[in-house]
């Protein structure tokens, strides 16, 4: 197996961060100078900016997990399994941003830091699931860790759509089903999602880089213990 | 058949291990217990708290259930030597989960009338119905608990890692099953939570069709 990291790679890491750098900037000067604040809620209306792209963005981040996780299976090709964890790593990174922009809007909107209505239950529900991931991840030091965790992947993607469909199958849900935004309003929140899909993008990339070392060290080091001086000097 | 077989095994094991029942049913027993004590001595909505008390109760006393149905397939080779048939493992995985499910069932024979005394609620008009809940939530419970159970085998801290995973996976079904419970012994019928069973329904077809596409990866993944 041939783990060489190619060399357009780190160029394209670094276009992608650069690009993601000036999304990211420029969404955040739209969200402040070009969105008009919203009449009702104020200021606190422009967290949805920040929020809707983070939650977008978790859902897309586990389903990666979940396909990269069947394509392990499928060709126990041990990228497939690096691509699985780390999206899975990057999606409990924008689910914690949800998990803390919503009780900021829920304080200002709802009255209320917390309620159980069901995308806030069942958004929780896959919180604690996808950390779930990780630390059984973790804890396996075993040649099985790949299998398992994949198999982890795939079982636990049958919460996204529930997650997905709860504000349509339960009824009590605070949260809007269908969100019409117009205007500058509208191309702001496109920024913001186009600029946090580079900013995955590019921090995916940078992940796999660091699980493409990790396997190449592995690789050395047990070239290293198969040579006949390895072995002698084990003896 | 081979389902049969390997659910008497394992029924057959856990009735000749007196200490383990024992420690079953007396932690259950504990947390009904402990549950009626933190929501009394005067119960506001005594339906409400008995039934959250009883499928509370159940669900944390089953992980003690399938931590054994784990420990059996390790105790002197029985899993290795179950592969070794070459029997379909689908078919050990259906037996797995049916010794759990009776397990379970023993269990909640004995919780369900210690919650209906400790709470005053319940009558024999509603017991079938709430026979039928428990049928559907406890086949769900085992059908995702053995799945996890069979994943987190050889694990470090098992135990702990089936409750993190296990739990939140089985929320659906417990507020369903509390849910329904609770309507029954407070209305006499499920009408105004109907919705419930079909969640509850959804939720036990999903955990045993999941398994028949990854038991088997789970089994080599796990030897």
């Amino acid at each position: 197996m041939n783990t060489a990291i190619p060399s357009w790679w780190r160029g394209v890491g670094a276009a992608l961060w650069a690009l993601a750098a000036i999304l990211l900037g420029a969404s955040l000067w739209a969200i402040w100078n070009y969105a008009p604040t919203e009449v009702q809620m104020g200021i606190v209306q422009k967290i949805v900016y920040v929020h809707v792209p983070s939650a977008t963005m978790t859902l897309c981040a586990f389903g990666l997990t979940f396909a990269a996780s069947i394509a392990y299976l499928t060709t126990k090709q041990w990228a497939w399994d690096a691509v699985a964890a780390a999206s899975c790593e990057l999606g409990m990174v924008f689910a914690t941003v949800v998990m803390v922009t919503g009780p900021l809007w829920a304080r200002s909107a709802w009255n209320t830091w917390w309620t159980w209505e069901p995308r806030l239950t069942t958004f929780l529900i896959l919180w604690i699931l996808y950390a779930g991931y990780h630390v059984v991840r973790s804890s396996i030091r075993s040649s099985s860790k790949r299998t398992v965790s994949s198999i982890l992947g795939i079982i636990l993607f049958v919460n996204l759509p529930v997650v997905w469909m709860s504000i349509q199958w339960w009824r009590g849900s605070l949260h809007p089903r269908n969100v019409t935004m117009t205007g500058e309003m509208r191309t702001t929140l496109l920024l913001s999602m186009g600029a946090w899909m580079v900013f995955f993008a590019a921090a995916l990339l940078t992940r796999l880089r660091l699980e493409w070392i990790r396997e190449d060290a592995l690789e050395r080091d047990l070239a290293g213990a198969r040579t006949p001086e390895a072995g002698r000097a084990g003896a | 058949m081979t389902f049969l077989s390997v659910m008497r095994k394992d029924l057959r094991l856990h009735a000749r291990d007196a200490r383990f029942l024992a420690t079953l049913l007396l932690f259950s027993a504990s947390l009904v217990l402990i549950l009626s004590v933190a929501f009394g001595p005067i119960f506001k909505d005594p339906t409400r708290e008995a039934s959250a008390t009883l499928w509370a109760a159940l669900f944390f006393a089953g992980v003690l259930g399938l931590t054994r149905s784990l420990d059996l397939e390790g105790e002197s080779g029985g899993g290795d030597a179950l592969r070794l048939t070459g029997a379909d493992p689908y078919s050990l995985y259906l037996g797995k989960t049916a010794a759990n499910f009776l397990l379970l069932s023993g269990v909640f024979v004995l919780v369900l009338p210690i919650a209906s005394i400790f709470f005053d609620v319940g009558n024999l008009e509603v017991l079938p119905g709430v026979l039928g809940v428990a049928a559907l939530g406890l086949i769900g419970y085992a059908a995702w608990g053995t799945l996890f159970a069979a994943l987190a085998r050889g694990l470090k801290a098992r135990e702990l890692l089936l409750s993190v995973l296990l739990f939140p996976s089985l929320v659906p079904l417990w507020i369903g099953a509390v849910k329904l419970t609770h309507s029954l012994w407070a209305e006499g019928t499920v009408e105004p939570v109907r919705d419930w069973i079909k969640v509850m329904a959804v939720a036990d077809i999903l955990g045993l069709a999941l398994a028949a596409f990854l038991y088997e990866l789970i089994q080599e993944a796990t030897e």
